[in-house]
């Protein structure tokens, strides 16, 4: 087992209970979409795996550990065995495709040696090679979403969550991300991605959980995006 | 933690520092003027220190005798003198000899004692060098108990006051030093959390991709380093300078007046340095470590 929450709840100071009760149990090599409207909670489960908040009660378990458990200097050690890519890319604007993803490894203190080696393998996988030098200013939003698919990965991580990864992107562009992702599950790696995108969801046939207020009110394994 | 890794930070810092130019300056400047406050402070505590101590070697007691005693009475009170403890050496120096040292140190002036050779208004007297200066007011006043001695005296006065002077100076600096310290730490911290702020992004993705916390934190307390290091090369560079410069001119203008010179350039430097590079340093380091607490929060 990938990832399993089991009785997590989560209230904001403000009392908003934002989850309630959540348990889920995600497979090695797995493919979820977690779906649901606006202020369900699916940002909320993401930023609870990622220890950014920790749960008022339950289990986060993570490659077997659990999270809720990690003491604040382990957390850099578990965000590296999770990769993750939001809707607005977060890359630097003052480095190129190269140096961007080369970053995510040089803050980990990879050898230069590995990173020259494990970047160009990581941008012909998203089908950026040649775009290398480029500064992200003189990329397209998919192509840039796709630099970013390639810094969350480069380290090897064996989880790679994805919250609204097409939300800024026009339906063409987002199937080239869409594309990429899958090919990053099929080379092994879990796959965990909170989208509203319905056709996406459609039409990939993989499994989907939903939520709403808070709760799981679905889970399918080769669902679609429900109404 | 591996060598590319600060190499990674040294060069972040630097980056830094030349975007930030107006405030990375404003921070050298207040590291550098309060640096030079404080080694004008410590060039004085060390010089009159120096001088205490060379006047301290010095010290001998006079002991002048009263008129017209005879040369046996006048054996008797070496031989007393002698006999007390820490007492290394007694010299006589008859009132006649007294007048003609004191003539010869006149030079061209020595006319002016001309007719009081027969009329000598000095008196016999005994040079008493001691084993260790402090024994000074303990013999001092075994001698003034003895008959026949007009009066005793050595340097105390001078070498009490010097002291004063050095404890009034220390006591001076602290304060002067304390204030200008904390407004260069806390001009720096501002420098620091400017740039932190600048950064806030690439803080934001080296935390998504799992950075650890020093390693977020490095470049900025590098920065700081850098800034209170590079504020007390530039003090030191000046200071040096000028006490070199400042001791020359006084070695030439008023060669042979003073019994006493300046400490020497080179014990001075290696003092400065080493106490401004540290203070340089350790102003630098808290600046950025208060920052980096108050808006690193990672
Ligand atoms: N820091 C916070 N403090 C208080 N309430 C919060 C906080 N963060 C989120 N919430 C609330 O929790 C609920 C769930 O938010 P969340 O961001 O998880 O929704 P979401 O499912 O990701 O929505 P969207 O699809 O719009 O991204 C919302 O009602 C939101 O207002
Ligand atoms: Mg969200």
């Amino acid at each position: 087992m990938m990832i399993e929450l089991v009785n997590v709840s989560k209230t904001f100071n403000n009392g908003h209970k934002a989850l309630k009760n959540i348990n889920i149990k995600i497979d090695n090599g797995e493919f979820v979409f977690l779906v649901g409207p606006s202020g369900a909670g699916k940002s909320t489960l993401i930023k609870l795996l990622l220890k950014e908040i920790d749960p008022d009660d339950g289990k986060i378990i993570i490659n077997g550990k659990d999270v809720t458990k990690l003491k604040r200097r382990e957390i850099p050690y578990l965000r590296r065995s999770i990769g993750v890519v939001f809707q607005d890319f977060r890359l630097l604007p003052d480095k190129t495709v190269y140096e961007n993803v080369a970053f995510a490894m040089e803050v980990t203190e990879a050898s230069p040696k590995d990173i020259r080696r494990q970047v160009p393998i990581v941008l012909s996988l998203v089908g950026l090679s040649k775009k290398a030098n480029l500064y992200p200013n003189q990329l397209s939003g998919g192509e840039q979403q796709r630099v970013s698919l390639a810094r969350a990965i480069v380290n090897g991580p064996s989880i790679l969550i994805a919250d609204e990864p097409t939300g800024n992107l026009d339906p063409d562009t987002s199937w080239e991300v869409m594309k990429s992702l899958n090919e990053i599950n099929h080379r092994g790696t879990t796959v965990l991605m909170a989208t509203h995108a319905k056709d996406i969801v459609n039409a990939m046939k993989k499994r989907v959980i939903a939520i709403e207020d808070g709760t799981i009110t679905r889970d399918d394994m080769k669902g679609g995006y429900g109404i | 933690m591996k060598l590319r890794t600060y190499k990674y930070f040294f060069k972040e810092s630097v980056k830094s520092i030349w975007r930030n130019k107006v405030m990375s300056l404003a921070s050298i400047g207040s590291v550098m003027s309060a640096l030079l406050v404080i080694g004008i402070f410590l060039i004085l505590v060390l010089n009159v220190d120096y001088l205490a101590q060379k006047l301290e070697s010095q010290v001998e007691i006079k002991v002048h005798l009263v008129d017209g005693l005879s040369d046996n009475i006048i054996k008797d009170i070496q031989k007393e003198i002698e006999g007390l403890e820490g007492v290394k050496e007694i010299v006589f120096v008859s009132k006649d000899q007294a007048l003609k040292e004191f003539s010869e140190s006149l030079g061209e002036n020595s006319y002016l004692l001309e007719g009081l050779e027969g009329d000598n208004p000095l008196s016999d007297s005994f040079v008493v060098t001691l084993v260790d200066p402090r024994l000074a007011p303990k013999v001092t006043l075994a001698i003034k108990a003895m008959s026949n001695i007009e009066n005793v005296v050595y340097g105390k006065e001078i070498l009490e006051k010097l002291l004063d002077i050095t404890y009034f100076l220390r006591i001076g600096s602290l304060a002067i030093v304390g204030i200008l310290f904390l407004i260069s730490v806390f001009i720096i911290s501002n420098t620091i959390k400017l740039t932190v702020f600048a950064r806030r992004r690439e803080i934001g993705i080296m935390k998504y991709i799992g950075a650890t916390d020093w390693f977020v934190r490095g470049p900025f307390f590098f920065e700081g380093v850098l800034l209170g290091f590079l504020g007390s090369i530039i003090s030191i560079s000046l200071l040096a300078t000028g006490y070199y410069f400042l001791s020359r001119y006084i070695e030439q203008q008023m060669f042979g007046l003073l019994v006493v010179s300046l400490m020497p350039f080179n014990e001075v430097l290696n003092t400065l340095i080493v106490a401004l590079l540290i203070f340089g340093v350790i102003i630098g380091s808290l600046g950025s470590m208060i920052s980096i607490r108050k808006f690193l929060r990672v």
